[in-house]
């Protein structure tokens, strides 16, 4: 479970600093799909990377079952990555240098996953294994960060817009491949998203507007990513 | 329309290099500083104790004078044939370097509709770097010079000599390098702006990639971590070879500036090695910074996904050590062959001179000096790297 307790976050310094995140009290369930929705600029993707460790709140607790994460020491903070968190950019942020399979392997390494191959096949990129992030489309290189965060077999999966430069058909495949997986494995997934249908899929759903938690409810029924709209 | 051309101009400014990042250049001032303050002072010496000579009666002040443009000669064969032959190919190195990191910026410009010569000129503050190097190394040896020729003369047998001014030293230690510098610099961004805007966006541009040819099979078994090794020094060749010449510069400089103690008088000896340490601390910094600029990204990116520091640093930052070792190694045998070859043939005539041995304690102190050095500036920045948030490093 996920325990997120007021947490407050600032950018800048003197008269330009400003208050991205405004108390957000939140709670994840184990194995719950977690939307967090919000207009752009509302500070979902500073949310996501405060939740997952990568960014440092000014001030409040995240505790990871009972572990408070602001508090762990950088080599506890690498341990958790290791083991337990798998993350999705928006930007993608591939190893330029590393052909497709390697990134990929860049995941599966840590988990000592010998099949990486099959998620590689899933998101439909087994014939570019070869190819660099820079001989990619813009839509390959996201599914090759999505196959490199589900390689690493992660507990806790944060996704920052999975499918914002996917066309619909290959959005909803690759969807419903992480919840395929989800539902094999188990993994807890907190996704941010602008689009609002995809809120449908989830079992919770976060919004957000100009740094403060808006809403959240639940959905009775999650719906699979073919049925909903786009 | 009219007010958008200097709004224009602002961002351009911003993303690639100005005036106000000249103290990031510092490497640079510093190591052009302490060559032309090594040349200044040798050469100008060496030109006026020339212009002397006929003055010169009493048959000590003959050996004498033989003898101080003999060391003179070595010193300035050293400094010419060492320190500034290293500075300027070190120098030419950091430049190639920072424009091709800065590959992406290039191609927003141009994408943006810069002209390739509105860009590329921005590159000239290289040239202001090198100028506040030599400048300040040219005088301070003018100030240094008086002191200088009294202790080269320190026994009196030579005539009393005043420092001259060489307005032809003053181009060729000042104008020369900034201007070369500027053209190199200018030049070599505006023949890169020539690539396709995609291809410099793509940053694939100075990522050589290498497609395996029938070697798949023994690669699909490598460990990720030993992979990343391979595949990090191997798609930037010319970063392994940068990390090379430097500590070949870094021993060569150190180990010759602690030799010549036993060549030269021992009133500058002091003075030449802590030049020679500099400049190579300078060297090795200016090498292993561009490593690191290169390799953040990858860094920060392992990070996330859990790998530790130790693992970061030894898969990517500690591939170039065994070049280094091969650098320094070359640098060792170099600096004594040019160091024997000038003292034999100048020293040819020569009866009391002494004979040139290796200098087995410079080698020690260099060795040392050097490991510690790597460490520590590698550590460094990987603290440095550990502390910036992810966001922030990928998007630089
Ligand atoms: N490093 C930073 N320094 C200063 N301000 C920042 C920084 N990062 C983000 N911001 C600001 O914080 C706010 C929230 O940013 P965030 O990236 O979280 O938005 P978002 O909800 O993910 O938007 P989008 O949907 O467009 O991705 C924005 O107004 C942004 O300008
Ligand atoms: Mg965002």
């Amino acid at each position: 479970m996920i325990e997120a307790k007021e947490i407050n976050k600032f950018y800048g310094k003197g008269e330009s600093r400003f208050q991205v995140l405004k108390n957000i009290t939140l709670t994840i369930r184990d194995g719950d799909f977690t939307v967090i929705l919000g207009a752009s600029g509302s500070g979902k993707s500073t949310l996501l990377n405060t939740l997952s460790s990568l960014e440092h709140p000014d001030s409040g607790n995240i505790f990871y079952d009972k572990t408070d994460i602001t508090k762990l020491s950088e080599s506890d903070l690498t341990k958790l990555r290791r083991d337990d968190i798998g993350f999705i950019f928006q930007q993608y942020y591939l190893l330029p240098n590393m052909n497709v399979d390697k990134n990929v392997k860049m995941g599966a390494a840590l988990a000592k996953n010998k099949d990486y191959r099959t998620i590689i096949d899933a998101v439909g990129l087994s014939g570019k294994l070869r190819k660099y992030p820079g001989e990619l489309s813009g839509g390959e290189q996201q599914r090759v960060s999505v196959a490199r965060a589900l390689a690493k077999n992660p507990k806790v999966l944060f996704l920052d817009e999975p499918t914002g430069a996917l066309d619909e058909e290959t959005g909803r495949q690759v969807l419903d491949y992480i919840c395929t997986l989800q539902k094999k494995y188990g993994f807890t997934i907190v996704m941010v998203t602008h689009n609002v249908n995809i809120a449908e899929m989830a079992d919770t759903v976060i919004k957000m507007n100009s740094g403060k938690i808006s809403e959240i409810y639940s959905n009775e029924i999650r719906k699979t990513a073919y049925e909903i709209g786009w | 329309m009219k007010f958008e051309k200097p709004l224009m101009r602002l961002d351009g400014e911003k993303m690639l290099i100005g005036i106000k990042d000249i103290a990031k250049l510092f490497a640079i001032s510093i190591v052009t500083c302490c060559a032309a303050f090594v040349c200044a002072l040798f050469l100008n010496y060496n030109i006026d104790i020339v212009g002397i000579k006929d003055k010169i009666t009493n048959p000590q002040g003959i050996i004498m004078y033989n003898a101080q443009v003999a060391s003179g000669k070595v010193v300035a064969g050293v400094s010419g044939g060492c320190l500034v032959v290293t500075t300027v190919v070190l120098l030419i190195f950091y430049v190639k370097n920072y424009i091709d990191s800065h590959g992406k910026e290039l191609g927003i410009l141009k994408a943006l509709g810069y002209s390739e010569i509105n860009i590329a000129r921005r590159f000239w503050v290289f040239g202001i770097s090198v100028l506040i190097g030599t400048v300040i190394g040219y005088a301070a040896a003018a100030v240094y010079m008086p002191t200088f020729y009294d202790i080269q003369n320190d026994m009196e047998l030579l005539p009393e000599m005043q420092p001259e001014f060489h307005s032809f030293l003053t181009f060729s230690l000042i104008a020369f390098p900034t201007v070369f510098f500027m053209l190199l610099s200018v030049l070599y961004a505006f023949f890169k702006m020539k690539h396709p805007v995609l291809g410099l966006l793509r940053e694939s541009q100075n990522i050589k990639i290498r497609k395996s040819k029938g070697k798949k099979n023994d690669e699909k078994d490598m460990p990720f971590l030993t992979d990343l090794k391979k595949n990090t020094i191997r798609s930037r060749k010319i970063l392994v070879f940068f990390v090379g010449f430097s500590a070949f510069c870094f021993s060569s400089m150190t180990q010759m500036s602690m030799s010549m103690k036993e060549l030269s008088s021992e009133s500058f000896s002091f003075m030449m090695i802590s030049i020679g340490l500099i400049l190579a601390f300078m060297t090795l910094l200016m090498s292993l910074s561009s490593v690191v600029k290169s390799n953040t990204k990858t860094i920060a990116m392992m990070k996330v996904f859990g790998y530790s520091q130790k693992e970061c640093s030894s898969s990517v930052l500690y591939g170039y050590r065994p070049v280094s070792y091969v650098g320094f190694a070359v640098g060792t045998v170099y600096q004594y062959m040019l160091l024997k070859i000038v003292v034999d043939v100048i020293f040819a005539d020569f009866e009391n001179m002494p004979e040139f041995h290796f200098n087995f304690k410079a080698l020690g102190i260099s060795l040392i000096a050097f490991l510690a050095a790597y460490e520590i500036i590698i550590y460094c920045y990987s603290r440095k790297i550990s502390r910036q948030s992810v966001k922030s490093i990928m998007l630089e």
